[in-house]
């Protein structure tokens, strides 16, 4: 081992940090896109699809050309723990959150990790929580139905039991509740109105279990499946494209409300809260009536074309379920379900 | 040499093998190590009865069996077509032979987890186009194939992995020495002699090895079985460990689970590469550098033309037409319609390279995660093999089966051992962040540079260094004017062996994306899962050019380098 040796050697050590700090250097832009100086940049994480999020944020940016927003739009299972992980580095990222997941909510207040924020314009508004006290407040209301592939389908379904008739044998589909927050939602509702024997008999017409909540729907305008239980705008998106779908609400309304929540000990407090103002306001509310899915405001109704219950109506006919007993049996009521479905039982 | 310099040289050896060996234990050794740490010890203490309860359990059981099942029968479907058209393209008169022999290869380049979601949408019982071909126009009572199957899922295996055979057998048929088939033949043995006693036991060694590559990377194999299996509850073990994870939220049940699964892989992968190995040695005299013989060619007669329309036929069947249906499919307004067109656009092409963020941001993290994965794989990969092929320090054994390691660690596994090394339990938390990610990529592909460095190095002869040096040139100007030019080859190599598989990779990322950290390969996936097919299609259709695009460049770029 000579001179030049060492040389190499110092060059390539060098050459490894150097790739290193190159290739930190490139990450770091694709981790945080851009952070504005001081965290002034206000971070939304939120399930709702792109259609849904896009509009709402250029309609805030527009009205507070001063605010620089952000988003991430991804799963609830995702988004959570992208939250814990970033809880035990000691700070989360987001200053706001807006998910369909309500037992997480409730998980978060008791955590103490949400602000209290009794938004101003709370009485324009239909609150579908009892127990309300500012932590998180519901900012739509989803609702979910039976979308029927309107090419095999002729007969629109009335209620949950014509899913036992044989024009639907081995053709319902459920999105995997392990997977989709409002799937685990519906799949909770459904058990509390009708308990588990309405699942045995969906079994025993052969349902099955899809994947995530976009894709029963996608394979039901596909005819892979002839109907299946599906969230109002992500069907709604479909049929104003074109899809060969139709959706229909029996009667016991399924209801999943998605709350917004503010971090605690975030720096941009104010433009947090202005947010969820707009969120709540008449022009944001009408921006999610558009897209297929109820508003929080009695005032602002969707569009005819969609056929969705009024929103007032739609609160007072949902079945209702106790959010914070919910949470505990998660993980219990998807096994039973999954073991039910797949005939494991 | 003076005793000084001589002593301060062996500090700096000291310092490169320090640096290799930790190199390879940060990123490789110590994920795996913790996997076996976490399956085997309970509570500080070494359990093995609970280990086996975990297998024993009817989900984990199922999937081991499941992996077994599946990749066997890959095995064998890729084995008997890999080495047919092996034999085909190179000891028959078969036409366009070179054409065709090109063609087989694409496979490598397309990712099968692409290919499964096209297989999807033309054989799905109820809505893929072939089905719905032949119930609609030809009247069949039922689809004629279900995609969502042990066999469907084998058969899309196949069609992505043959080329690891292919490859192999033809690289042996070619390198063969025809004159021992001749000797027999003026013996008097008969083709299916020769065929029998001759040709087979000489190719027999890269059949095998070829098999086992296959059926090591379909053990692993994540895309095609989470695509085609998971709806009708057909779980393989990477697609069960992704599945416990993405439940648990991380509880610690889970990750056990995860870790014995994964350390049954490594226990598989680990026998099939000692397997080969044992193959590959027992096989080496009968590969003979007959270079400047043409083998015979079988006259395939009146079979020509079949044979011909057989080959234009699977590689329609298995390249071209799932290629076209992703493309279809991606420039449809909703999944579901019929391709005609005014039912077809480019908006989802556009929406997904200029305003979509998620796809956008996806193309960028697998862009930039897969450059700095090469480079860094890259320069520690010369460094590691320099130190393992010229330089004689003590130490150097650790180094050696440390170098090992790579090799036999499946994508899943890595991705679990990064998850429980970084995920804050020691100190640094890279969980969700794009960081993680990166670390598994260099593990992940650190084999690849590994083998082309080597290679590189080892061509490189001592005596070239000796001849400069006694020319009277410094160890720093041999190495600058005659080790290095002779190495870029190996490096540049390595660089596209990494930069090109990691912008399609998903078995790793999957397990470790976040949010803001999605790749390609996980945003196909998962818009996937949220039923955007359209999008996914279309964003699949992307990753295929830009695939084939970076391949050709390379190719051509290659060809010049080395002439």
């Amino acid at each position: 081992m000579g001179k030049g040796g060492k040389l190499l050697a110092l060059l390539l050590v060098l050459a490894v940090s150097l790739g290193l700090a190159a290739g930190c250097g490139g990450d770091k832009k694709a981790a945080t896109p851009a952070p504005a100086a001081g965290g002034k940049k206000l971070i939304i994480y939120t399930s709702m699809k792109e259609s849904l999020i896009g509009g709402i944020v250029e309609g805030f940016k527009k009205k507070n050309p001063g605010i620089e927003v952000d988003y991430q739009s991804a799963g609830a299972g995702k988004l959570m723990a992208k939250i814990a992980a970033e809880r035990q580095s000691g700070k989360i990222l987001a200053d706001i959150i807006w998910t369909s997941e309500v037992p997480d909510f409730y998980n978060m207040k008791k955590e103490g990790i949400l602000e209290q924020y009794k938004t101003p314009v709370l009485k324009e508004l239909l609150n579908p929580f009892a127990d309300y006290d500012g932590y998180f407040t519901a900012a739509r209301l989803g609702t979910l139905g039976i979308a029927v592939n309107t090419d095999k389908i002729k007969t629109p379904p009335a209620q949950w039991a014509d899913l036992f008739k044989p024009e639907y044998k081995g053709a319902f589909g459920v999105a995997d509740p392990a997977l989709s927050g409002t799937a685990y939602m519906s799949v909770a509702l459904l058990e509390k109105q009708f308990g588990w024997e309405f699942f045995d008999k969906l079994r025993a017409n052969g349902a099955r279990i899809g994947k995530g909540s976009g894709q029963v729907v996608d394979d039901t305008a596909s005819g892979e499946l002839a109907a299946s239980l599906a969230v109002d705008y992500i069907t709604n998106d479909k049929i104003s494209k074109g899809a060969h779908i139709a959706l229909y609400y029996p009667p016991e309304l399924l209801l999943a409300p998605s709350p917004v929540a503010i971090f605690k000990g975030g720096q941009n407090l104010d433009a947090a809260k202005k947010f969820v103002d707009y969120l709540l306001g008449p022009e944001a509310q009408a921006l999610i009536a558009n897209e297929g899915t109820l508003s929080v405001r009695a005032d602002v109704k969707s569009p005819a074309k969609f056929k969705l219950p009024d929103p007032a109506d739609a609160l007072k006919r949902s079945i209702k379920i106790d959010y914070v007993q919910m949470m505990a049996t998660k993980e219990t009521t998807i096994k039973k379900f999954t073991d039910t479905l797949q005939g494991k039982k | 040499m003076s005793p000084i310099t001589r002593k301060s040289g062996f500090g700096v050896a000291q310092l490169l093998l320090f640096f290799s060996i930790s190199i390879l234990v940060i990123v490789v050794a110590v994920p795996v190590l913790l996997i076996l740490f976490n399956a085997f010890w309970v509570d500080g203490e070494f359990n093995i009865g609970d280990v086996a309860k975990i297998i024993m359990e009817p989900d984990t059981y199922q999937a081991l069996v499941n992996s077994l099942i599946i990749a066997c029968g890959t095995t064998i479907g890729s084995t008997i077509v890999g080495t047919f058209f092996a034999w085909l393209v190179t000891r028959t008169d078969l036409p366009y032979k070179g054409f065709m022999k090109a063609m087989f290869l694409v496979p490598f380049m397309l990712p099968s987890f692409i290919g499964a979601l096209a297989w999807k949408m033309l054989l799905s019982p109820n809505a893929g186009f072939i089905n719905k071909f032949f119930i609609n126009s030809l009247g069949f009572a039922g689809p004629i194939f279900n995609i969502y199957s042990y066999l469907g899922i084998v058969l899309v295996e196949v069609m992505y992995l043959f080329p690891f055979v292919f490859i192999q057998v033809c690289g042996a048929l070619e390198r063969m020495d025809p004159t021992l088939e001749e000797s027999a033949r003026i013996s008097g043995a008969g083709l299916f002699t020769i065929t029998r006693k001759i040709t087979i036991p000489l190719v027999l060694p890269s059949i095998l090895s070829g098999a086992l590559l296959i059926m090591l990377y379909s053990m692993a194999h994540f895309g095609t079985v989470a695509v085609l299996g998971i709806e009708n509850g057909i779980f393989n073990i990477p697609t069960l460990i992704y599945h416990k994870i993405h439940q648990s939220g991380g509880s610690f049940d889970s990750i056990r689970t995860g870790t014995v699964l994964a350390t049954v892989l490594v226990v598989t992968a680990a026998l099939i590469i000692w397997l080969q190995g044992k193959i590959l040695r027992k096989g080496h005299y009968q590969i003979i550098g007959g270079k400047s013989f043409r083998p015979m060619e079988l006259k395939l007669r009146a079979l020509r033309v079949p044979l011909l329309a057989l080959c234009l036929a699977y590689i329609g069947f298995t390249i071209v037409l799932p290629t076209a249906v992703i493309f279809l499919v991606g420039g449809l307004k909703t999944y579901g319609l019929a391709f005609t067109w005014e039912n077809l656009s480019l908006n989802n092409y556009k929406f997904i390279l200029f305003d979509y963020k998620v796809t956008r941001d996806a193309i960028w993290n697998s862009v930039t995660l897969g450059l700095s994965a090469a480079v860094i794989t890259m320069f520690a990969g010369v460094m590691i093999s320099y130190v393992i092929v010229k330089m004689k320090v003590r130490g150097k054994g650790i180094l050696e089966f440390l170098g090992m390691l790579p090799f036999s660690v499946p994508g899943s596994v890595i991705a679990l051992g990064v998850i429980l090394a970084w995920s804050g339990k020691y100190g640094i938390n890279l969980y969700n962040t794009v960081w993680i990610i990166l670390v598994a990529y260099i593990a992940r592909y650190m084999a690849f540079s590994l083998k082309a460095n080597s290679a590189a190095l080892e061509q490189v002869h001592d005596s070239l260094v000796e001849a400069a040096r006694s020319c009277g040139a410094t160890m720093w100007q041999s190495l600058r004017d005659i080790v290095l030019p002779l190495v870029r080859p190996g490096m540049l190599a390595a660089f596209f062996l990494i930069f090109l598989p990691s912008l399609r990779e998903l078995t790793v990322s999957i397990m470790l994306y976040a949010p803001t950290t999605r790749t390609i390969g996980v945003a196909i996936y998962t818009l996937n899962e949220d039923g955007e097919t359209v999008v996914s299609a279309a964003l699949a259709g992307i990753a295929l050019i830009i695939i084939i695009v970076g391949q050709s460049l390379i190719n051509r770029f290659t060809r010049k380098a080395g002439t």
